[in-house]
């Protein structure tokens, strides 16, 4: 198993270079990082695996960019809106991560989506400095609203996984503290050992289901 | 006023945190301040009243935090969502609980002194570069050395204006 955080945002976009947020991942019991808009490598023994995030693009735009991006290996994600555009985004090959849900529509995320998401192995984001920095109103919401997705996620089965969005090593947690915050949005220890794990999960190949025997 | 016996006392639990990043010149008060807001905002007040969490003491680039015994995961919980002190960017990771202050003390004694507030600490080309002594170069951009632990640098960009801390590891200065 395979503890990863699913984004992290080094220099320039954060004040950390992506070495020192690997020293610092290690430390905190971290084996992989999906560092933004980076390429991908290997720091300390802590793997970097590269991450695309598309936002703010009309769903045009978004299939363009997930075609291209499909076959670089890189973690791809894609930044959730209103319904209509996250079902479109689900059933697109090639996307691994729904993102933002707690800034998305009140609607944005219903069970047909929730289906749709583990039909596809399409992961749905918990983005964890919500849950850090953001105080009074915006982190209940969030707190709601990941309660909300954790619902259907027990019904269906989609994978959920855990992003702290750090653009600085600061705003790290160590794996026992995501734990604790995690227990605020009702996520059992198990749940953030599997969460964690999920990128693993959803990058992997899928396994065909015909299999040839000769 | 004589205190009360043993029996009828309180029980207390000691957190010893480690104060990132390092060199960070902690004001007991406004971390006491910083941490109560973490906690009420988390937990509001009702249970902030039961975990009653006092700074006892900063030394070291360490932080003692008391709390009431059975309260620990909650004070635990409200110190890893503190993410500035007096507009400050500091983190709390936590190291240790103990019923003693003495023993988280021992502890805090017993780790290797680790920062270095020096640019000796780091060798290479970058170090050496076209700029004055002690500046370094990363990104195209001239920095001083703040901060020196093992593989860890913490740069200052030098200049009046947009002095940005950045934190990067040697490898990053000498390959740049």
């Amino acid at each position: 198993m395979k503890i990863t955080d699913a984004a992290v945002f080094p220099y320039p976009c954060g004040d950390t270079s992506v070495r020192r947020l690997a020293l610092e991942a290690k430390t905190l019991g971290f084996d992989s990082l999906v560092a933004m808009d980076t390429p991908a490598g290997s720091f300390d023994g802590v793997e970097i695996l590269s991450g695309i995030i598309m936002q703010d693009a009309p769903m045009r735009d978004v299939i363009a960019r997930v075609k291209r991006a499909k076959d670089s290996g890189a973690v791809i994600s894609v930044s959730a809106r209103d319904n209509g555009f996250n079902r479109a985004a689900i059933s697109l090959k090639g996307v691994h991560i729904l993102r933002g849900i707690q800034a998305a529509d009140k609607n944005a995320f219903d069970h047909v989506t929730a289906k749709m998401a583990a039909d596809n192995n399409v992961a749905i984001d918990i983005d964890l400095s919500f849950l850090i920095g953001a105080r009074g109103v915006i982190r209940q919401r969030a707190i709601h609203r990941y309660r909300d997705v954790l619902t259907f996620e027990r019904r269906f089965e989609f994978p959920v996984s855990l992003s702290s969005h750090a653009r600085s090593y600061l705003d790290l947690r160590a794996v026992r503290e995501i734990t604790g915050l995690c227990s605020l949005i009702g996520m059992d220890t198990a749940g953030v050992e599997k969460a964690l794990d999920t990128v693993g999960r959803v990058t992997a190949p899928p396994v065909s289901a015909v299999r040839v025997v000769s | 006023m004589s205190p009360r016996p043993p029996t009828l006392r309180e029980n207390r639990r000691y957190i010893l945190v480690r104060v990132e990043p390092a060199g960070t010149a902690i004001d007991q008060k406004e971390l006491y301040y910083a941490i109560s807001d973490a906690v009420t905002s988390l937990w509001g007040d009702a249970v902030g009243g039961v975990i009653m969490q006092a700074v006892v003491a900063a030394e070291n680039g360490h932080v003692i935090i008391r709390c009431l015994r059975g309260t620990e995961k909650e004070l635990a919980l409200a110190l890893s969502t503190l993410t500035a002190c007096r507009e400050v960017r500091l983190a709390l990771r936590i190291e240790a609980a103990s019923g003693t202050i003495e023993s988280l003390r021992e502890r805090i004694r017993a780790e290797k002194p680790g920062t270095e507030p020096s640019s000796e600490m780091v060798t290479g080309s970058a170090g050496t570069g076209d700029g004055e002594p002690g500046e370094y170069v990363f990104a195209e951009k001239p920095f001083l050395i703040g901060q020196c632990n093992g593989q860890k640098v913490d740069v200052i960009e030098k200049g009046f204006k947009n002095a940005h801390r950045l934190f990067l590891t040697r490898s990053d200065l000498e390959n740049s």
